[in-house]
């Protein structure tokens, strides 16, 4: 082989190593994992880790669509816990079927809360969520007088039913999913949001109503943290006044992991779903390989690192290796 | 933004324009803040007359001196539009590593006789080396600092507990501290704490270091458009660099005062005050998006936090109203800013 094709080959791989990054990390995660636990690469384990990852992800995907417009939303914990304290304090009683899209309303005034402070009030992003953050925590722990909330048998049963041989958990992520994934890539409404995030000075001048558009995606976090919060909820029996605390920085990190840029217009929901799903299996790894739990968040911390690294590092690499295959080679 | 900074071209215009009222001159002053602090107090003198007494006024002062250390590093990385969530973690990081050398209960730094000096040296060190990473990370690997500094946040809160878990008994803090130590945190001088003397120091090099020195045109000018700072000479990395160099720095310092207040080196040390630290520099008037900044400012926004947690702690509020109050009140000094920013760009 000459030294020239040699090369060639060489940067070949090198493209499609970049190109395929966050997968690979995924695959070599899975071969140490599975090395070291004989219990880690089974089908039964994949599941639960998915079940595991479903609330995250759902929110994620809430998530995905807010970073997509160049905003952010930290107060969707907060949102979890009002839909945690409303749903187990006063409408146990209720049908699941009227009680849970009850709630979901409530997840979306949330959302709109923080839309109508950012979109008519112009008030930053991060100020307006981070104040919403308290205030919604604040009415949630007057509700529940700082105790423990529980809820009705129903609630869990759901927790623990399975529909078609899938679990209740995976069918919510699946159809969150969908929904997203087809309003994104095959809607009007999706490719505004994409304009709207890569430059809204541009897209407002294109005709889009951007104000709409800022608005709706708070709309969408909010009912994506409520439906999230329901799905943790019904995992987890009781919700202590802890629950949700701080969930937005496992969300945020999900979404960055998948792909969406912070600064808005890049981005998409099937990242997000494999960003959740990756720092889930990395939780489960440890736990199956019996790491010390002190170890975990440094663990999880250095993989979402390298995975961003490499993401904001790829694109640049990417472009000086593509351009240097259109100049005359010496050789 | 101030009405000190925004004196536009047009002087013209400002001579023709008709004499602004009295509120909304308020409303546009840099010291609005610390006007709301003092409407905000006088209402809690009349609920809560205990407020008002020299020990309360003092009690708020000395609490207030860590948050205001942290918050000048955190007003460096805002000035060219960054964050340093990693805020909380140095805190963290920085107590238990200074503790460890120090406590009497076989600390790292006991043989060398001057465990304090090499307490110290620690605090400062990791705050140095956590905002050197941070810096490193986001001028030389171009990672977006949000990020960057959210997962060095989970890497040193998780490193802070592994490594008490790992080093002490019970697994929780660092305690029996030199007395010399706490003292840093604690004792006064003729009534006047240490740490005030501290943190005033602090502040008032950042402050000239901001509005005297070049480097801190460099700041502003990176915050206000780096491409362009960049075009007119301005070394960006190593300014960016170093603007998370010293938020680190600052949160060192920071967790000195709060180890020696607690008298335990502990990994909880400032785990909820993120947002205190972010919320106090923005109600102030720092601008997320880079620019605009000022120690002073910060230095308002602090006082302000301070106060409003005092009084809601001396009306006895329960956890709950303590927190929809204290979300009610930034999001009120963010509308507020807002407001203000609006009638800026009307003129």
């Amino acid at each position: 082989m000459s030294a020239v094709s040699a090369g060639g080959g060489n940067r070949s791989t090198t493209l499609f190593v970049l190109r395929n990054a966050p997968v690979l990390l995924f695959i070599v995660l899975l071969a140490c994992f599975g090395l070291m636990s004989d219990r880690f690469l089974t089908v039964t384990n994949f599941v639960n880790i998915v079940i595991q990852a479903a609330h995250i992800g759902i929110i994620a995907i809430g998530m995905t669509f807010v970073l997509l417009i160049g905003g952010i939303d930290l107060s969707i914990g907060a949102n979890m816990y009002i839909v945690a304290a409303v749903l187990g304090l006063f409408l146990k009683d209720l049908p699941l079927a009227i009680s849970f899209p009850l709630v979901t309303l409530i997840g979306l005034a949330f959302g709109a809360v923080n839309a109508w402070f950012i979109t008519r009030l112009r008030v930053a992003a991060f100020i307006t969520t981070l104040s919403t953050l308290f205030i919604g925590r604040g009415i949630a722990l007057y509700f529940s007088g700082n105790k423990m909330v529980g809820f009705s048998p129903e609630v869990l049963a759901l927790g623990r039913a399975s529909y078609f041989g899938v679990p209740s958990a995976i069918w919510g992520f699946a159809i969150v999913f969908i929904a997203a994934y087809v309003t994104l890539s095959q809607t009007t409404f999706g490719r505004q949001i994409y304009a709207v995030g890569a430059d809204p000075d541009a897209a407002g001048k294109a005709g889009i109503d951007v104000r709409r558009i800022v608005f709706s995606v708070y709309c969408i976090a909010g009912v994506c943290a409520a439906i999230g919060g329901l799905i943790s909820l019904s995992q987890v029996a009781v919700a202590s006044s802890t629950f949700g605390f701080q969930k937005e920085f496992p969300v945020i990190a999900a979404t960055v992991l998948g792909g969406t840029s912070l600064f808005g217009g890049r981005g998409g929901v099937l990242g997000t779903v494999f960003g959740a799903v990756l720092i889930q299996t990395v939780e489960n790894g440890l736990v199956m390989t019996n790491a010390d739990p002190y170890l975990y968040p440094l663990v999880i911390s250095i993989i979402i690192f390298i995975a961003v690294f490499i993401d904001s590092s790829r694109n640049s690499i990417l472009e000086r290796l593509e351009r240097r295959q259109i100049r005359v080679e010496r050789v | 933004m101030s009405s000190t900074q925004s004196i536009t071209p047009g002087s013209a215009a400002e001579a023709t324009r008709p004499q602004r009222s009295f509120a909304v001159r308020l409303l546009m002053s840099e010291y609005l803040v610390l006007v709301l602090t003092a409407i905000y107090f006088l209402v809690m003198w009349a609920l809560v007359p205990s407020i008002a007494t020299a020990d309360t006024l003092l009690d708020i002062l000395a609490a207030m001196m860590p948050l205001l250390v942290v918050a000048i590093g955190q007003t460096f990385v805002l000035i060219v539009a960054g964050i340093d969530l990693a805020a909380p973690s140095i805190l963290a990081a920085a107590s238990v590593a200074g503790a460890s050398m120090m406590t009497g209960e076989g600390g790292f730094a006991l043989f060398t006789g001057v465990p304090i000096g090499v307490g110290i040296l620690a605090f400062v060190g990791v705050g140095l080396l956590i905002g050197l990473l941070n810096g490193v990370c986001v001028t030389r690997l171009g990672m977006p600092p949000f990020i960057v500094t959210l997962t060095t946040m989970m890497f040193f809160s998780g490193f802070a507990l592994f490594y008490t878990s790992a080093l002490t008994d019970d697994g929780s803090s660092f305690g029996d501290l030199p007395s010399a130590f706490v003292a840093i945190g604690q004792g006064t001088w003729h009534g006047v704490p240490y740490s005030l003397a501290l943190a005033g120091a602090v502040m008032l090099v950042a402050h000239l270091t901001l509005s005297r020195t070049v480097f801190g045109s460099w700041l502003y000018a990176i915050g206000r458009n780096p491409r362009a700072a960049a075009i007119s000479g301005v070394p960006v990395r190593r300014a960016v660099l170093w603007a998370f160099v010293i938020s680190g720095l600052c949160g060192g310092i920071a967790s000195i005062i709060y180890t020696g207040r607690l008298e335990t080196g502990t990994p909880v040390l400032g785990q909820r005050i993120l947002l205190d630290i972010v919320g106090s520099a923005v109600i102030g008037g720092v601008s997320l998006f880079g620019g605009k900044g000022r120690v002073t400012w910060t230095l308002y926004g602090v006082l302000f936090l301070s106060v409003v947690d005092k009084g809601l702690q001396l009306l006895g509020l329960d956890l709950a109203s303590v927190f929809a109050i204290k979300g009610l009140v930034i999001l009120s000094a963010a509308v507020l800013d807002a407001v203000r920013h609006r009638l800026t760009l009307r003129g």
